[in-house]
């Protein structure tokens, strides 16, 4: 079993205690100009107001709730609907030679193309607001899951579907009980990816005007010359995203046991 | 005490008797982008029940082809194989392969490997004492919560033997299952093979390229040749069990062996 490396647990912290001294440095010594970028503790005051304070006592003061359950709600769907979509036919199309090569030309020039050119189609067909969001989520999540789960099937060593078979699993049940856990370190990865891309296009799916969420703050306060909220919204999405991560992890840990064992 | 009726039906239930693996002009081709090349031609061969066969010839020259016939991984290109009088249409518990190489699930414990095939057959105490019980017989038996990639590769080998043991097939197909292991845990494992042998008499066809692990196993060695495939020589072992690799008659035998190859 892997077990996590238990040593040197400041390591992680070193880069970021760096990049805040200078900050620090930078912002105390007159060095950059506070309009472009504030003091830490500006950042740390706004970010305490934006999370702690009672609504309306100051501008964006308590907002994160809603903020933050309005993203999650659509990061959970967008990413949802890109599983449901992505693992089946990663499977079938790594299962199934027929299927790789009726669907890998259509998936792999769709892929090419970068998902802010959606954004406009996106906005005619759903208009601004949630679907558009939920929309270009689950479209870019949907290929690293798609692909790498198509490429876990494809590379599943054929003797255990030969073993399955002399010990009685059939083909449907071999999906179940071989090809899922066998490609299921290349099934997380697909799926990490696509959840750190799905936060990414959240904020681009915000971006459009709508009335919370965590890209609707940052775009309103750079209209109002917030920088310092600008940051908040910022550090707020990388630390969503970051659990996010880690929640992803330990529960596919908590629940298939090839998950936890093979990776 | 039988009387004379019982010995006749004894005697002619023998007498109609199938074989436990019957092969009738088996032959495989496999196509490739340039050209084709057959693998097997002209294969016979019958074994009966509770006989160790083992096969050995060239590399390439189509062992590993023939137990995947005979197991059912593919389709002969012509001729029959019958189990029982049987023929085999496609894989089954009945014809179980010890792989040459490791194909345990690398995803579960050594004991949820040997329940893997029965275990939709049972209830959870039964299957646990059916897992100790096959863990014991290949002396694994405080072995079970291991991963496969936490275990030697004997131990390994240990491991795909149970898990095929436990679905008590009519035949056992071993494929070169103790190449890769150093000389001492080979013969621990063809002494554990023979043991097994003996208590459960199976019918085990057994492949090896090793003349020497063949003289100690078999009853029979199928001797095979390449391009194509087929049977050179079918020599039926005359040596007396336990067999010593030490004794002259071994050596003897061994050698005369060596010779007509
Ligand atoms: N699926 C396949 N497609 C095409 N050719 C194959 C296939 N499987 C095996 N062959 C070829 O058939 C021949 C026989 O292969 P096989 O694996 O049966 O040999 P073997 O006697 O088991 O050899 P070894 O002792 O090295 O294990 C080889 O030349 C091999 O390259
Ligand atoms: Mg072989």
């Amino acid at each position: 079993m892997n077990k996590p490396d238990i040593r040197f647990p400041v390591l992680p912290w070193i880069i970021p205690g760096i990049l805040l001294a200078a900050w620090f440095a930078a912002s105390r010594t007159g060095l950059v100009p506070d309009y472009l970028l504030p003091d830490p503790i500006r950042i740390a005051e706004s970010g305490v107001t934006y999370i702690f304070s009672p609504p309306d006592s100051a501008p964006y003061a308590g907002r994160f709730l809603t903020d933050a359950s309005a993203s999650l709600l659509r990061v959970f769907l967008g990413f949802s609907l890109a599983v449901l979509l992505g693992i089946p036919l990663g499977v079938i199309s790594g299962r199934i030679a027929f299927c790789h090569k009726l669907m890998s030309t259509t998936i792999n020039s769709l892929r090419a193309v970068p998902g802010i050119s959606w954004l406009p189609l996106a906005l005619v067909w759903f208009g601004i607001g949630m679907r558009t969001t939920i929309f270009l989520v689950a479209m870019a999540a949907f290929f690293p899951i798609y692909i790498n789960t198509a490429a876990g099937a494809r590379s599943v060593n054929p003797l255990f579907y030969q073993a399955g078979a002399m010990m009685g699993v059939g083909r449907i049940r071999g999906i179940f009980a071989i090809l899922l856990p066998a490609a299921m370190p290349q099934i997380i990865s697909g799926l990490r990816l696509g959840l750190g891309i799905s936060w990414a296009y959240l904020v681009l799916g915000e971006l459009t005007g709508v009335s919370n969420g965590l890209g609707a703050i940052i775009m309103d306060a750079r209209m109002i010359g917030r920088i310092d909220m600008i940051i908040v919204g910022i550090i707020v999405i990388a630390v969503m995203g970051r659990i996010s991560d880690v929640l992803l992890n330990t529960s596919l840990r908590l629940c298939f046991k090839s998950a936890k064992r093979m990776t | 005490m039988k009387t004379p009726l019982q010995l006749i039906q004894t005697g002619s239930a023998a007498g109609t008797k199938q074989p436990a693996l019957a092969i009738d002009r088996l032959s495989k081709v496999f196509h490739m982008e340039d050209g084709y090349l057959n693998v097997l031609q002209d294969i016979c061969l019958t074994i009966s029940e509770g006989e160790l066969v083992c096969i050995s010839g060239p590399s390439g020259c189509g062992k590993t082809t023939l137990l995947k016939l005979i197991a059912g991984f593919m389709k002969p290109g012509g001729g029959t194989i019958r189990i029982k009088g049987r023929t085999v249409t496609r894989p089954g518990p009945d014809r179980c392969v010890v792989f040459q190489e490791d194909a345990l699930f690398p995803w579960l414990t050594v004991a949820e490997n040997i329940a893997f095939g029965v275990r939709q057959f049972m209830g959870r105490r039964q299957l646990n004492n059916e897992v100790d019980r096959y863990l014991e017989m290949v002396g694994l038996g405080s072995f079970g919560k291991y991963l496969p990639r936490e275990i030697s590769g004997g131990m390994k080998q240990r491991v795909a033997l149970a898990r095929v043991l436990i679905l008590q097939p009519q035949v056992l197909l071993m494929d070169e299952p103790f190449g890769a292991l150093d000389a001492q845990t080979r013969e621990e494992m063809q002494n554990l093979l023979l043991s097994l042998w003996e208590k459960l008499s199976h019918t085990i066809i057994f492949i090896t390229h090793d003349l020497s692990e063949a003289v100690t196993l078999a009853d029979r060695i199928i001797i095979m040749t390449r391009n194509p495939g087929r049977i050179q020589a079918d020599i039926t072992v005359p040596l007396p069990r336990p067999r010593k690799k030490e004794s002259d008659a071994f050596h003897r035998f061994y050698r005369e062996l060596r010779s007509r190859l």
